[in-house]
Parts: C-alpha cells; structure tokens; sequence
C-alpha cells in the first residue's frame, strides 16, 4: 500500500514524478490517460505562440507516449529555446503546463524538450550524484550541492536512494535550496582513522 | 518594445479566466523598459503563481527576449 516505494525506481522511468516538489509524495492518482484529448495540439499552439513572440525561429514536434506529452523544438533558435542552464526551456515548460492544465480535470504532464537535451542533463545530473557521493563516503563529510530547481533535486534523491552509505536532504530556502549528501554513520570509508570531522 | 508587451500580453491572456480583463502598459525609461500587467482581481493568483513562480517563469522569457534586443525589460505586475 505504500506508494513510497515508487521513488525508488530507476530514473529512467521516473516519468511525471519529476513535475512534483521534491519534498511531496508522488500523486499517481490522476493517471488516466485520454489518448485523443486534443491537450497535445493545444500545448503545441501555446508554446508556438510563446516562441514566436519571443521571435525565435523555431519548430514545435510533438513526442507523445501513454504518460505525458514532450513537445520538441527544433530549428535554428533551439539552443536560445534552452537558454543557460536550460533556464528557458524550464520556463517555457512551466508556463505551458500551467496555461494547458488550468482545468483541474484530464491533467496531463507536458515536457518542453530540445533533441535529447533533457535526457543528457538528467545523465549528468546522475553522473554529478554518484561522483559526489563516492566523494562524501571517501572523505567522511557531508557534501553541499549547487542551487537546483525541484526536478533537478528530486533525480538526485532518487538516483542516490539506493546508494550504500549515503543519504541525501535539502536545504535552504526557495531558489536557495541546496542538496546534501551526508555520509551515514558507522559506514567510514576505509583508510585509517582520518576521519575527523570539520565544521563550516 | 511593442514585441515583448506583446509577449506579456499573450502569455498572460493564456494563464487567466478573463482575458479580455487582460492590460499591458509598457513604459519606456532611459534604462529599461518597464511592463505594467493588469489582470482581474480574480485572476492575480493565475499570474503570480505559488511563490510568484508563474511570475518569475514569465520574468525568464522576458528577459531572454529583450536581451536579443539590447533591452532591458521589468514586469511589474499591477495590484
């Protein structure tokens, strides 16, 4: 009965759960997915609009499969689409799930892509948790990551739930809030007895 | 300047309930330029968003658009 167990999925498959808070259970209740609701079109024409006053030169794909809608940009102004850190890309993404889910009833989970950009910065993301919690267990100390946006938490969380050793919390405030990586207690990485503990 | 009123304007016509509610003022300053959004009072919530995301998200857009223009651009989002 405990929907929990969801989160510890491989990241691969995590699917919508990344549209949610870090901190919120994962709703899996509105799942029912209407296959012609015509919310892809209508997302599609949104964020066609939205670029086009942006006055990109852009083209807008849809990427369908059975639990969320990816609309795809393509074109020459794709990389300005994504913008630094993919900063745009994520607004786009959010003003697009906002204006296309503002009736409570048929939610659907619609993500704003370029190529493969999303699956390449949640492999990093990935990469990034694993390197920095070898580093964690190596040197006994928690380690604090940058600043990241909910989603980016949340994969990082997850990819590191099943890594020995190791549990991750956020911190901070907001735009502020950081992840740690805290070594668990008892489980000091070999080598000696080095493990003293600094502060600050 | 005309372009990102009209960014404003249509991304905030998309958000609300009523959008023939929906105003953009846009004044033109020395140093940048500034959007006024009006919106119904009913309607504020829908713009500003939990923790004034919808607000920032439109804010990104804004900003990428007029830096292409040489511009600087504020939101302003009238109560």
């Amino acid at each position: 009965m405990d929907e929990h167990d969801h989160d510890k999925e491989a990241p691969q498959s995590l699917g919508g759960a990344l549209l949610v808070d870090d901190d919120e259970p994962i709703d899996d209740e509105d799942d029912d997915v209407l296959e012609e609701d015509g919310k892809a079109d209508y997302a599609k024409e949104v964020l066609e609009g939205i670029l086009d006053r942006m006055d990109l030169e852009a083209r807008v794909r849809i990427r369908e499969d059975e639990e969320r809608i990816v609309l795809d940009v393509t074109g020459e102004d794709a990389g300005r689409a994504i913008g630094k850190k993919g900063q745009t890309l994520d607004a786009l993404q959010f003003l697009v799930n906002k204006v296309v889910n503002r009736f409570p009833e048929g939610r659907r989970y619609i993500v704003v892509d370029s190529g493969d950009y999303r699956d390449r910065h949640d492999k990093n993301l990935v990469n990034l948790a694993r390197r920095e919690a070898k580093r964690a267990l190596e040197q006994g100390r928690t380690i604090t990551l940058q600043p990241m946006p909910a989603r980016d938490r949340r994969l990082i969380h997850l990819s590191l739930a099943k890594f020995d050793g190791v549990t991750t919390k956020s911190n901070g405030e907001g735009l502020g809030r950081r992840i740690q990586i805290i070594p668990s207690n008892g489980s000091r990485g070999g080598g000696g007895g080095g493990g003293r503990r600094r502060r600050r | 300047m005309d372009q990102l009123r009209e960014l404003i304007d249509y991304i905030a016509r998309s958000l609300v309930d009523e959008p023939d509610d929906v105003r953009v003022d846009a004044i033109d300053g020395e140093r940048a330029v500034i959007l006024e959004l009006t919106v119904a009072p009913s309607d504020l919530g829908k713009v500003i968003g939990k923790d004034g995301r919808t607000a920032r998200a439109m804010r990104t857009l804004l900003a990428a658009t007029s830096a292409r223009m040489r511009r600087r651009a504020v939101l302003e989002i009238l109560e």
